[in-house]
């Protein structure tokens, strides 16, 4: 145990010792203050308070929050920004140094490829939550430089109110549930990374794959079928939102998640084992 | 230390070794050879374990590769052709990654090492400031961490100048005299093989068509050559004389049994043959491997 301890330590070192590992961080900051600053200077805010008197909330309420602004934030990179680097450093984890070489020099140690890859795995389980967490406390934290504490307020799909302790809830509960849609694209990359190919295809590939989900779950005649789209399940983090939650439906895509990963995992080691590790 | 027996390895429809047969014992530097695509990296991929074999046993220290790689290769440290680190970190945090992928490694493990490749100062400076022959040197340590009994170098002098180079093949020697390791040696550099190499094995398109000692590589017919004024007329006259079987290369004469060169120069004076230059020809590793890889073109 001790010694897969320090294989996971050496896996961070090399992760975290990359810069592009941080592109994704230095994105969200850059991402989430030209938000901020847009929609502090913009007539969003009077636009947000006539959509809350309509909804019967006087004068705005306190609802154009920290909390508000901070959960738009962390939703608009959620959708957008956050698949790109999880499969950006999925895609990176085995092609990368299959490409550079500096697999065959792990490979002629006697380490196994399944623990190989499992300390891999494990190190970008490790980066999403980072990357999860500091979207989360970033969001909050350059949202208070800008607007006051107060409650929730959010739209679409439903809209819904939440007083400050609620709003903080609901948008913990939204940052935590990233994190299963963060490890399953992380996961899906990883995957294509443990084939024989470019770290860049195995992005792409599986960006690819969560956008044709993406698509096909929003034609209109696949209603019936969205549980069957991965882009469905890995959006739970929105379904934490709603009014009141549907538990059923988070545990449900939560299990069909774990299937996802699990399934991804398989193939992956698999396509690893059978694989020459050539120069 | 080192056993393959008939391993075979196909990629896609192209066959990269065939049915090779290779015993490395312990404590010799054993030298593989062979063109670009002969089949030497794929052979050297299998004894690691990174190369499935189609068919065929690789056995390292005793152990099938395919079965049980980690007793296989708990001591065995390799080096490849152009060593790849990762540069944005130390080259001790390098050796330390790496090391443990084998074992825990003490602190005091990694400075004795360290010490010994001659990095000693400036192991913590990022790789990526480290010159060609300091990688090389790096690479040399990091093989060395697990303590090996058989090292794997794969073309270790690629990209060095003459001194690296030069360098290098003191390093070799001087691990196997002090540290008494069974090395496998896979190079083009034909001078560097036969300085240092006690048995090779020359490869071609995946086939050994050589296995021996440098001595049984480089012994031949005793050819002599042979400079004078008409080598034709001066060859026909040995051979009517019966003094030399046979001869090629308007140079080359071979002196039947019992024949020195003492007697053809005789034979030769007595005819009126100038002779300006008359002496054993030498073979060189060189010479053999091209000859063998010249006879074995289809």
């Amino acid at each position: 145990m001790t010694m897969f301890l320090f294989q996971l330590r050496n896996e961070l070192w090399k992760l975290f010792g990359k810069k592009r590992t941080y592109i994704g961080f230095i994105m969200f900051l850059v991402a989430q203050n030209a938000i901020l600053i847009l929609l502090r200077f913009s007539h969003v805010p009077k636009q947000m308070a006539r959509l809350l008197q309509m909804n019967g909330v006087m004068a705005g309420g306190n609802y154009i929050s920290i909390l508000t602004l901070g959960t738009m934030m962390v939703a608009l990179i959620g959708l957008s920004l956050l698949p790109l680097y999880a499969a950006l450093v999925g895609g990176d984890l085995v092609a990368k140094e299959a490409e550079d070489g500096s697999l065959r020099m792990i490979l002629c140690r006697p380490i196994s490829r399944l623990r190989l890859l499992m300390l891999k795995w494990l190190a970008g389980v490790l980066f999403a939550f980072t990357l999860v967490l500091s979207l989360g406390l970033f969001g909050l934290l350059f949202a208070s430089f800008w607007f006051p504490w107060g409650g929730l307020f959010v739209w679409p799909p439903n809209f819904a109110l939440f007083n400050a302790t609620e709003g903080l809830h609901r948008y913990l509960f939204m940052s935590v549930f990233l994190l299963p849609k963060t490890v399953t694209i992380m996961t899906m990359g990883f995957m294509f990374s443990c084939c024989n190919m470019k770290p860049a295809a195995a992005t792409i590939l599986a960006l690819s794959l969560m956008m044709i989900s993406g698509i096909l779950q929003q034609v209109p005649f696949f209603s019936d079928f969205q549980d069957w789209f991965i882009s469905y399940h890995v959006d739970i983090w929105q379904s934490v939102l709603a009014a009141r939650i549907p538990w059923w439906k988070v545990g449900q895509s939560l299990s069909i998640l774990l299937g996802y990963n699990v399934t991804f995992l398989v193939i992956g080691t698999v396509m690893f084992h059978v694989r020459d590790i050539k120069s | 230390m080192i056993s393959l027996h008939q391993a075979r390895k196909v990629f896609g429809g192209r066959c990269a070794v065939e049915g090779l047969d290779l015993e490395v014992a312990r404590g010799e530097i054993f030298g593989l050879l062979g063109h670009n695509g002969a089949g030497k990296s794929t052979a050297i991929g299998m004894m690691l374990g990174q190369v499935w074999p189609t068919s065929g046993a690789v056995r390292v220290g005793g152990y099938e590769v395919t079965t049980h790689r980690h007793q296989a290769l708990r001591r065995v440290g390799a080096i490849f052709e152009s060593p790849v680190f990762y540069d944005y970190l130390s080259g001790w945090a390098n050796l330390e990654i790496l090391s443990h992928y084998t074992a825990p490694t003490s602190q005091a493990r990694l400075r004795e090492v360290i010490d010994w490749v001659g990095l000693t100062g400036r192991e913590k400076g990022k790789v990526r400031t480290y010159s060609h022959g300091m990688r090389a040197r790096l690479a040399l340590a990091q093989a060395l961490l697990p303590q090996p009994e058989l090292l794997i170098l794969d073309e270790p002098s690629d990209g060095l100048d003459p001194e690296g180079i030069h360098e290098m093949r003191l390093t070799i020697i001087r691990l196997q005299r002090e540290l008494g390791l069974t090395i496998l040696l896979s190079s083009h550099l034909l001078n560097e093989v036969e300085q240092l190499c006690t048995r090779i094995a020359v490869l071609n398109r995946g086939r050994k068509v050589f296995e021996g000692t440098l001595a049984e590589a480089v012994r031949q017919k005793d050819w002599v050559r042979l400079r004078t004024s008409d080598f034709a007329a001066a060859a026909k006259v040995l051979a009517e004389l019966g003094l030399i079987t046979e001869h090629r290369d308007e140079r080359l004469v071979a002196p039947a049994a019992g024949v020195g060169p003492d007697a053809l120069v005789r034979a030769l004076v007595a005819r009126e043959f100038p002779i300006f230059e008359i002496a054993p020809e030498a073979r060189t590793l060189e010479n053999f491997y091209l000859e063998l890889m010249k006879d074995k073109q289809p």
